[in-house]
């Protein structure tokens, strides 16, 4: 059936000219990596202070450059438009898109290398902000360069939404500013409002209180709402979801957001005594073990034991596809989602059944001495930046598609076609924007931008840390420990002083 | 048929010899070792060079480069190594997850052979000879082509307490409730393993099929006229003559499990609280994710150091005497 | 009489032993082929007829729930339009073709040699070539990265044909070298008295080997090709191959599972076809060359 392969040698052929052949060979190779690789390449025509826009859009025209994101809906939606960009300078870009753990992987093996593959960086706040800030450039100084085109509309703090340049752009040294923000998951509760309405006087008959939320509603209230729900799905009713579901699965970071909120609610309590916007490299003994965390730990394993019966299995993509299959009536989950559960050939959920509200607020009872309670919310705020290891001509031309990317008008777009979440304030002021916020939406997402932009993200609301280098570390001993609790191997405090003791050698204290 | 095949393969490519070759046995007859004396080594020696020299390249600088990882405590940015005074090894003692990887690799590996093992030498003694010996066969080889990662999202959406059909199949036998298999702490193993069984086993009913027609059909009848029944006969004929090919299955079975971690990254990335987090998804974690690469390197180290001894066993028993590979030259 | 009641005795026990070897195999042969069917039935269909479950024990209904939809070959149309899936099938079957034949070629050529001569501390390099196979890939993919990023062959298609030589190279200059220590040293003695050069005479030999070539080049394509972790870090993005991609449909919003199917089916088939086509040679590959058929 094989014939036998012609040997590619001849006899005639020399030793040497053979391996002259080989040699040949491998140059072959080598050449072939520039025709089929990913090389960027730059090509250049100085600029000038005095030069027209146009001219310092196209000053790169002809080169080519690599993005490295994460695969969001803004980053496709970016990739459908590249031509626009493409017609503004000239430049090619390439966008590589993958899960965020394996963008985490390879920008981390490229920034180690001391390499420069990919030019523009998907800086996801704290597991890529967090460990790699000090290798991206500081943009402050590109925005001050009148021979770069400049967004009109500024970069300043006002320039976003509240706090989110800090989020994702603000890393350990103040005023350094190495990402601007790109996309945004922003938590929020997605309810089942036609259920609560349905129920609610069953629900009041029992607790004496209306079942609804509100910016008011508390974390014990949600975990009374969940426990109804759940009893009446355990009691035989198959047509009522579950109550609630947590952020679990494999992806520790999303984990750690989950207990975060709960955490945050009650006193505004953090890992570290650290500026929580600002983090710190050196954070010193961290909080956990302390009574509030293990009174909130126990409290979120009593939430757990009226969730969603594979609610250890559930990550959060899973989690919203429970919730979208019409199996969990309350998530907390990130407003990206929306689009989805929205998506009424899809989801179950859909068509006006989900209501939006923001993050369930502390309950007074549960916080340890006197600390506020507050509407805990936090957020993945994915930047662009530059990394610093690539040429200067490199990162100047990185710079004109960072801009471009998050300019008003590519937001608006985005918003358009693929459920975007925009994070520049002026996208929203536009009419459709505004209009897209009532039913029926043309944009599914804004039916979360009450609770998410005018609420949740504000301060004191918003936590952004820990900005910690051992980031992604801390989040998967906290996995660990949270998940052996939730399935009943640890008790709360066990599991805090697990976190403690490990959180703690890693910092060497 | 390849005899016939290779004969006139010769035939095409030079007239002259095939005279000589086609009648194979003459060949060797007539041959005048003296005329044309053994190639010098130098000749095998090139020869060999371009796969030896690219083999050492991707390998033996790794594999130093590990061992210098390993004793510093390395940063980002390619430069500002510093000696750490064997903190990466010293570390590891205390380090529950690797210890623990190391405990979950043994009782993960364990429990794919056993299963693995077993059902695959009930399926190949069944088969054996029997009529449906080549289609079942065939049928039973598909998983084994299946990309791991492709079967690893595959049965993760069989095992879905949403929508698996698996989940759905456990549910209504009343095997499992409403939490998923690998939702639970005390399941997920299981589910992983499964997918190494489903994988796997048909290269065990491959392996001991080949073994059981090695069985020397004398010797069990023999033993048949000693009175032996069928299962006397298969404990002390088939089963000793089969075991070494059994080793082989077993070894190598063992090494992928160290290498390929692509299903169960997908499956449970390691999780519920660690619980599927066998050495080399920690180690994954600890180089890809913390990037500590000092930690990491040290932790690959042990995981090579352990391959090795395992090749070295696996090694031994291709020597010995029921792998016959005859050494070269005459 | 008695006799006679042993008999009927060994017959019922004969067959409950048929009738469970029967049922065994039938659990067995289900077991195997129904993710497979699952998968192909299920890239038909849109996401909401495959969430479709009957309710909890309901047997009766599992046939008419499992083929209740429209068939809908749009996965694999989208897979195909909106996802480049052409592409990666062209770089799978590059980077797994190129490498084979690399492999087989350096591969032969080492296996030959090691198979013909004799020198100190052979075996040593003998298990360090069969080592290199086995250690485990997350270990040394750091430092890989590392070289291949000094040749600038990261994302790239020769780049990813290297990566796979190296673990398709050790494998075949193991396999070849029992092929070749099969074939006598006296054909190759023929064919130089009959005037051919050392080469040529490799060349002479070289058909006997054959058939066994072929179907190691057709293991070492099937191994490339269900390879992740290679492909996903050195293939990066510039050279993505099937499975890489069919994971990247599990998206931060959505896990298409239509299209992961579909593309389970387009990954699978060519491989499993080309596993059977060279089922002879399956163990002896699959074992390094320890069983032979």
């Amino acid at each position: 059936m094989f014939r036998a392969p012609k040997n590619a040698i001849s006899t005639s052929i020399s030793r040497r000219k053979f391996l002259e052949l080989g040699g040949g060979a491998a140059t072959a190779l080598g050449v072939g990596s520039v025709a089929v690789g990913m090389n960027s390449m730059i090509i250049r025509r100085p600029a000038y202070a005095q030069s027209s826009d146009a001219a310092k859009w196209r000053q790169y025209e002809g080169s080519k450059l690599v993005f490295m994101s994460e695969n969001t809906p803004p980053s496709f939606a970016i990739r459908d438009n590249l031509k626009e960009f493409y017609d503004l300078t000239g430049i090619t870009v390439e966008i590589l898109t993958d899960d965020l753990p394996v963008v985490q992987q390879k920008i981390g093996i490229d920034l180690r290398g001391g390499q420069a593959d990919y030019q523009l960086n998907y800086i996801q706040d704290k597991p890529i902000g967090s460990p790699f800030a000090d290798f991206y450039e500081d943009l402050t100084n590109y925005t001050k360069d009148d021979t770069l085109p400049q967004d009109s509309d500024g970069y300043g703090e006002d320039a976003w939404f509240d706090n989110f340049l800090r989020a994702c752009g603000e890393y350990y040294v103040p005023g350094r500013i190495v990402a601007f923000p790109y996309d945004c998951a922003v938590a929020c509760t997605f309810y089942r409002q036609d259920l609560f309405e349905s129920l609610t006087k069953d629900f009041e008959a029992d607790h004496g209180y209306r079942m609804e939320f509100t910016e008011d509603t508390t974390w014990k209230q949600v975990q009374e709402f969940a426990a109804f729900f759940t009893k009446l799905r355990n009691g035989g009713r198959e047509d009522i979801p579950y109550g609630y579901g947590q952020h679990h699965g494999s992806f520790a970071w999303t984990s750690h957001l989950d207990i975060q909120r709960m955490l945050f609610s009650h006193g505004r309590w953090n890992e570290f005594d650290i500026d929580d916007k600002l983090g710190s490299k050196t954070p010193g003994p961290t909080n956990w073990g302390d009574e509030q965390s293990v009174l909130i730990m126990q409290k979120y394993k009593e939430q757990a034991d009226v969730s969603h019966p594979d609610n250890l299995a559930n990550g959060t993509l899973q989690l919203n596809t429970a919730y979208a299959a019409g199996d969990i009536a309350i998530q907390v989950q990130y407003h990206e989602f929306c689009a989805s559960v929205e998506d009424e050939k899809n989801s179950r959920a859909g068509g006006g059944k989900t209501a939006y509200a923001p993050c369930p607020k502390g309950e007074k009872s549960w916080v340890v001495g006197n600390g506020d309670v507050v509407n805990g919310t936090n957020c993945g705020i994915g930047g662009i930046g530059i990394n610093s290891a690539a040429s200067e001509d490199l990162r100047r031309a990185a710079y004109l598609f960072a801009v471009w990317s998050v300019s008003k008008s590519t937001q608006l777009n985005v918003l358009k076609k693929l459920g975007g979440t925009p994070t520049r304030p002026s996208v929203l002021a536009e009419p459709d924007v505004q209009a897209a916020r009532k039913r029926p939406s043309s944009m599914p997402n804004a039916l979360t931008f009450d609770a998410v932009y005018d609420y949740g993200i504000k301060d004191p609301h918003f936590v952004l840390g820990p900005k910690i280098p051992e980031a992604n570390e801390y989040y998967s001993i906290l996995l660990g420990e949270l998940q052996s609790m939730v399935a009943g191997q640890k008790s709360p405090e066990e599991a805090c002083n697990g976190i403690k003791i490990q959180l703690d050698d890693l910092h060497d204290i | 048929m390849t005899g016939t095949t290779y004969s006139t393969e010769i035939m095409s490519s030079s007239g002259k010899t095939v005279r000589d070759m086609s009648d194979g046995g003459v060949v060797i007859n007539y041959r005048p070792s003296l005329v044309n004396p053994p190639a010098s080594k130098r000749y095998y020696f090139y020869l060999m060079a371009p796969a030896l020299i690219l083999l050492a390249l991707i390998t033996l600088y790794p594999f130093f480069w590990l061992i210098y990882m390993s004793l510093h405590k390395v940063d980002l940015g390619g430069s500002g190594d510093t000696w750490n005074d064997f903190k990466n090894w010293t570390r590891l003692a205390r380090d529950m997850k690797f210890l623990g990887g190391w405990w979950l690799l043994a009782k993960y590996s364990f429990y794919c052979m056993l299963f693995e093992v077993l059902l695959g030498i009930m399926i190949a003694v069944i088969l054996d000879n029997s009529r449906f010996e080549k289609v079942l066969v065939t049928i039973f080889l598909m998983p084994m082509m299946m990309a791991p990662v492709i079967a690893g999202l595959v049965w993760y959406y069989l095992y879905n307490s949403t929508f698996g059909w698996y989940h759905w199949i456990m549910q209504s036998l009343g095997i499992l409730g409403d939490k998923s298999i690998l939702g639970d702490v005390s399941t997920a193993m299981t589910a992983v393993v499964l997918v190494d069984v489903w994988q796997w086993t048909p290269l065990i009913v491959l392996i001991t099929l080949a073994g059981l027609k090695r069985v020397p059909r004398d010797q069990l009848e023999a033993n048949m006229v000693d009175g032996a029944g069928a299962i006397r006969n298969f404990f002390q004929i088939t089963l000793p003559n089969t075991y070494p090919f059994l080793l082989i299955a077993i070894l190598l079975r063992f090494m992928d499990n160290f290498r390929f971690i692509d299903a169960l990254m997908v499956l449970t990335g390691g999780g519920p609280a660690n619980s599927t987090k066998i050495l080399p998804t920690y180690l994954f974690d600890v180089s890809f994710v913390f990037f500590k690469l000092g930690r990491g390197a040290a932790i690959a180290l042990t995981l090579l150091i352990v391959t090795i001894i395992l090749g070295m066993i696996l090694v031994k028993v291709f020597q010995s005497p029921s792998a016959s590979t005859s050494q070269g030259g005459e | 009489m008695a006799s006679h009641e042993v008999v009927q005795y060994r017959s019922t026990i004969r067959s409950a032993i048929n009738v469970f070897t029967f049922v065994f195999l039938m659990v067995f042969l289900i077991w195997t082929v129904l993710p497979f069917i699952i998968m192909f039935v299920s890239s038909f269909k849109n996401l909401l007829e495959a969430f479709n479950l009957p309710e909890k024990g309901d047997w009766a209904s599992v046939i008419s729930v499992f083929f209740d939809f429209e068939p809908t070959a749009i996965h694999y149309r989208e897979l195909f339009t909106e996802r480049n899936f052409a592409t990666y099938f062209f770089n799978s079957i590059v980077s797994s073709g190129g490498s084979a034949l690399i492999s087989v070629v350096l591969g032969a050529m080492a296996a030959y040699s090691l198979s013909r001569i004799d020198f100190r501390g052979k075996n040593h390099v003998f298990f360090w070539v069969i080592s290199t196979r086995m250690a485990p890939v997350v270990a040394v993919m750091v430092p890989l990265y590392t070289i291949f990023r000094g040749l600038d062959l990261i994302g790239t298609l020769p780049g990813l044909i290297l990566a796979y030589t190296t673990f398709n190279l050790p494998f075949a200059i193991w396999i070849l070298k029992g092929f070749f220590d099969n074939i006598p040293y006296a054909i190759e003695e023929a064919a130089m008295v009959d005037g051919h050069t050392r080469l040529g005479a490799f060349r002479e030999i070289l058909p006997l080997a054959a058939p066994g070539i072929g179907a190691f080049l057709v293991l070492c394509i099937l191994f490339s090709w269900n390879d992740f972790l290679f492909a996903s870090i050195i293939g990066s993005g510039g050279a993505k191959t099937l499975p890489v991609a069919t994971r990247e449909l599990v998206t931060p919003t959505s896990i298409q599972w239509g299209k992961i199917m579909a593309a389970g089916v387009i990954t699978s088939v060519p491989m499993t076809f080309l596993g059977l086509l060279i089922r002879k040679y399956l163990v002896t590959g699959l074992t390094m060359g320890a069983v032979k058929e």
